[in-house]
C-alpha cells in the first residue's frame, strides 16, 4: 500500500482538529474558544482513531519489533540523566561540583540514548533475518 | 638672569597688609558671584529649549533643495534624502528637536527591520538547499519523495508554528529594543522551584492575534519561523527513503508546535536555560547565538530518534551487522546545495544579531568572517580526514564537512574570534566523519545523508565551544541574558559559562531526544513510520507521490543485496 484518500482525508481531519483545539486554546476565556477546545479534541481523537484504523493498510513492513522494556529503558536513562542534571545543580553551588553533576547526568542519558535504545533498535533488526 | 628673593629675605610691611585685606574683600565677593552665575548658567542651559537647535532646524530647511530643484533630478545623489524628508508632526509649528529624534528613532528600527528580514529571507532560501543535498544523496527512485518532504516540511511547519509554536518559544520573550521592544510578547509561564522562578513556556503570540498584531512581532516571527523549519527539515534527511508520508507530515507538524518551540524557549525566549546565569551564577546562561543547539541539535537529536524507531533501509546492513555504501544518485545536487545552505548561513548567523543598528550590532561583520572561516576549515577536516585516511577526498563528506562547520560555528559565531572558529570548524569538519563512520558501523543506525552527524553531533559541538573559545569580547549592549558583561569561555577564564553549556547539551541529548523518541513512539503505535517493503524496495517515488522523480530516464539497476534483501525483511 502507499499513500491513499483515507490517508489524505485523516490526516485533513488531523489539521482541522490541531487548528481548532489552539484555537480554543489562545481564545479560551470566550464561550467560542471553550467550545473550540472540546470540538478540537474530539476531532484529534477522531483522526487518531481513523489513523488507527487505515494503518494495517501499509501492507508488510520491513521493520522488526523493537522490545518495549528496552525502549522504557532506554528513555528512561535519557530523561533520568537529565533529571540528575537538574538537581545537580542544587546540590553544591561550586562550579567544579556541578561540572560532575552535569557530566554525571549526561553520561546516564547517553547510556540511555547510545546504548540502551540502539540495542532495543537491533534487537530484531530486519538484517539479522 | 634675573635674582629673586629667598623667602627668608622677604618681609611684609603693615601698610602692604592693609592693602591685602581691602583687595581680599572684593576678590572673594568676585568669585561668589562667578560661581553663583555660573551655576545659574548650567541651570538655564539645562532647562531652556534648544533655541539655537530649533534655529538651526529653521535655516536647515531653508537650505533644502526647491521642488523645482528635485525636477531637475538628482545624478549625484546629493540632494535626495534631506529635511526635507523628515515628517512634521504639526504643520503649524513646523519642524522640532522631537521630530527628528523620532525619525531617527525609526531609522534605527527600520534599518533592524530591514536586516532581519532580509536575513530570514536567506534562511528560508536553506530549504531549497536542504532539499537538493537530501535528494541528491538518495537514490533516484525516492527523488520525487525526498523532494516532497523538503518541499511540504515548510508548510506543516509554518501552520504549525502560526497556531502554537511561535507562542511557546517566544511568547514570553519581550524586551528586545532591537525590534521595538516587543512588548506584546510579555508572558511567560513560570515555575517556582527551589525559591527561583523558571521560564517553561510562553503564552501569548497564537494565530499572532490580538496584541500581537504587531510589527515588530511579525518580523521577529518570520525570522524564527525560518529557523524553526531548519530544524524540521533535518530530520526528513536521517529517514529518507522509508518514511510514510502520512506519518513523517503528522510528525512535522508536532516538532513545529511543540518540540522545537519548547526548547527554543529556554533557550532564546526568556526560558530557564537561559536564566543560569541570572539564577545559578553560571556565565552567562546558556547561550547559542544562531542555534547549533536551539536549531541543529534539536533536529539532529530528533533525527536520531526518529531514525531509530523506523530502522535502516532494506540492504544497508548485511546479517554479519556490516553497511552497504547505498550511493546518492546526484553529486553535483549535493554540492550545488552545500553551496545554497552556506550563503544561506549568512542570514543564520549574522542575521541573529536582530539588527544592524544597536548596541553591539556592527559585530556582524565579524559574525559573518566566523561563519566563512569554519566553514572552510570545516571543509578542510573533512576532506583532509578522508584524503589521508580514505584515500579519496570524498565529495559528499566534503560537503558534510562544510555543513560540518557552520553548525558548529552557528552558536558560538556571535562570541569568538576568527582563530577560534577556524579552530572549531576544523574540528567539527574531523568530528562528522568520525561520526558517520560511528552512528553507522556502532550504533547500526542507518542516516542516509549525514543528518544526525552533521547537525546532532556538531552541533552539541558548537554548543559545547561556546563554553571553550567565547573570548570575552562580544559586548552586545553590555549584558547578556541579564547578566552584565561579555559571553566568556573556559579558555579566557569562564569555567561557569561551560557548565552552562554542558547543562543546555544535556537537556538536548536528555529531554528533547527523549521527548521526540516518545512522540514518534506513538505515532509508530498509531499510524506506523514506515511505508511498506514493496513500496521501498519499487522506490517511493509513485506509490507515495504517484509521480517518479525523472520519467524520462532509464535506470541502471540496483545492486543484488539492495533488491533481494526486501523479501527477506518481511520474512
Amino acid at each position: 500500500m502507499a499513500a491513499t484518500k483515507s490517508q489524505g482525508s485523516a490526516f485533513t481531519l488531523f489539521m482541522g482538529g490541531i487548528t481548532a483545539a489552539a484555537a480554543g486554546v489562545a481564545f479560551f476565556s470566550t464561550g467560542m474558544g471553550k467550545l473550540a477546545l472540546v470540538l478540537g479534541v474530539v476531532v484529534l481523537a477522531v483522526a487518531f482513531f481513523r489513523f488507527l484504523k487505515i494503518k494495517p493498510e501499509e501492507g508488510e513492513v520491513a521493520e522488526g519489533a523493537q522490545p518495549a522494556v528496552l525502549r522504557l529503558a532506554g528513555l528512561a536513562a535519557g530523561f533520568g540523566g537529565w533529571i540528575v542534571v537538574l538537581f545537580g545543580l542544587h546540590l553544591t553551588a561550586s562550579v567544579s561540583g556541578r561540572m560532575v553533576t552535569t557530566l554525571i547526568g549526561f553520561a546516564i542519558s547517553l547510556v540511555g540514548v547510545l546504548v540502551l535504545l540502539p540495542a532495543a533498535a537491533n534487537k530484531n533488526a530486519i538484517w539479522k533475518a | 638672569m634675573t635674582d629673586f628673593p629667598t623667602p627668608s629675605a622677604t618681609h611684609t610691611t603693615t601698610k602692604e597688609l592693609n592693602f591685602m585685606r581691602l583687595v581680599r574683600i572684593p576678590l572673594l565677593l568676585c568669585a561668589l558671584a562667578f560661581t553663583l552665575a555660573a551655576g545659574a548658567g548650567l541651570t538655564a542651559r539645562a532647562d531652556a529649549p534648544p533655541s539655537a537647535t530649533a534655529t538651526e532646524l529653521k535655516d536647515a530647511a531653508g537650505k533644502a533643495p526647491t521642488t523645482a530643484t528635485l525636477a531637475q533630478g538628482d545624478p549625484g545623489g546629493t540632494l535626495t534624502g534631506t529635511i526635507n524628508d523628515v515628517p512634521v508632526a504639526d504643520s503649524k509649528t513646523g519642524l522640532t528637536l522631537g521630530d527628528v529624534a523620532n525619525q531617527v528613532g525609526q531609522n534605527k528600527i527600520g534599518v533592524n527591520f530591514t536586516w532581519t528580514l532580509i536575513t530570514g529571507f536567506l534562511v528560508m532560501f536553506m530549504q531549497a538547499g536542504f532539499a537538493m543535498v537530501e535528494a541528491g544523496l538518495c537514490r533516484v527512485k525516492n527523488a520525487n519523495h525526498t523532494y516532497m518532504m523538503n518541499f511540504f516540511v515548510y508548510g506543516c511547519g509554518l501552520f504549525a508554528y502560526w497556531i502554537i509554536g511561535f507562542a511557546i518559544q517566544m511568547g514570553g520573550a519581550a524586551g528586545n529594543g532591537n525590534l521595538g521592544g516587543l512588548q506584546p510578547l510579555a508572558s511567560e509561564h513560570l515555575l517556582n522551584l527551589f525559591g527561583t522562578n523558571w521560564g517553561i513556556f510562553g503564552q501569548s503570540g497564537m494565530f499572532l492575534a490580538g496584541h500581537t498584531y504587531d510589527v515588530g512581532v511579525m518580523v521577529i516571527f518570520l525570522f524564527q519561523m525560518v529557523f524553526m523549519d531548519t530544524a524540521l527539515t533535518i530530520v526528513t534527511g536521517a529517514c529518507a527513503e522509508r518514511w510514510k508520508f502520512l506519518t513523517f507530515a503528522v510528525s512535522s507538524v508536532l516538532m513545529g508546535a511543540f518540540t522545537y518551540p519548547l526548547f527554543a524557549n529556554w533557550a532564546w525566549g526568556g526560558g530557564w536555560l537561559s536564566q543560569l546565569g541570572v539564577n545559578m551564577g553560571l556565565g552567562k546562561g546558556y547561550c547559542d547565538f544562531a542555534g547549533s543547539g536551539v536549531v541543529h541539535a534539536v533536529g539532529g537529536v530528533t533525527a536520531l530518534a526518529c531514525a531509530l524507531i523506523i530502522g535502516p533501509r532494506i540492504g544497508k546492513f548485511n546479517r554479519d551487522g556490516s553497511a552497504n555504501a547505498i550511493i546518492g544518485h546526484d553529486i553535483s545536487a549535493v554540492l550545488i546545495g552545500c553551496f545554497i545552505l552556506a550563503f544561506g548561513w549568512f542570514g543564520f548567523n549574522p542575521g541573529s544579531t536582530l539588527g544592524a543598528s544597536a548596541a553591539g550590532c556592527l559585530r556582524i561583520g565579524s559574525v559573518a568572517v566566523n561563519t566563512m572561516l569554519a566553514g572552510c576549515t570545516g571543509t578542510f577536516g573533512a576532506i583532509l580526514y578522508m584524503w589521508v585516511l580514505k584515500g579519496k577526498p570524498d565529495a559528499s563528506m566534503s560537503g558534510n564537512g562544510l555543513l560540518a562547520g557552520l553548525v558548529a560555528i552557528t552558536a558560538p559565531s556571535g562570541f569568538v574570534n576568527p582563530t577560534g572558529s577556524a579552530i572549531i570548524g576544523f574540528i567539527a569538519g574531523v568530528l562528522v566523519c568520525l561520526s558517520v563512520s560511528f552512528v553507522e558501523n556502532t550504533l547500526k543506525v542507518d542516516d542516509p545523508v549525514g543528518a544526525i552527524s552533521v547537525h546532532g553531533a556538531c552541533g552539541l559541538w558548537g554548543v559545547l565551544s561556546v563554553g571553550l573559545f567565547a573570548d570575552g569580547t562580544s559586548n552586545y549592549g553590555g549584558a547578556w541574558n541579564g547578566v552584565t558583561g561579555s559571553v566568556t569561555g573556559l579558555f579566557y577564564g569562564d569555567a561557569s559559562q561551560l557548565v552552562a553549556q554542558l547543562v543546555g547539551i544535556s537537556t538536548l541529548v536528555g529531554f528533547v531526544f527523549g521527548f521526540s523518541y516518545a512522540l514518534n513512539w506513538v505515532l509508530d503505535i498509531f499510524l506506523g513510520q514506515r511505508v511498506s517493503a514493496e513500496s521501498e524496495v519499487a522506490g517511493l517515488d509513485l506509490p507515495e507521490m504517484g509521480q517518479i522523480g525523472y520519467p524520462e530516464f532509464v535506470f541502471a539497476p540496483e545492486p543484488e543485496v539492495l533488491r533481494t534483501a526486501g523479501a527477506a525483511a518481511v520474512a
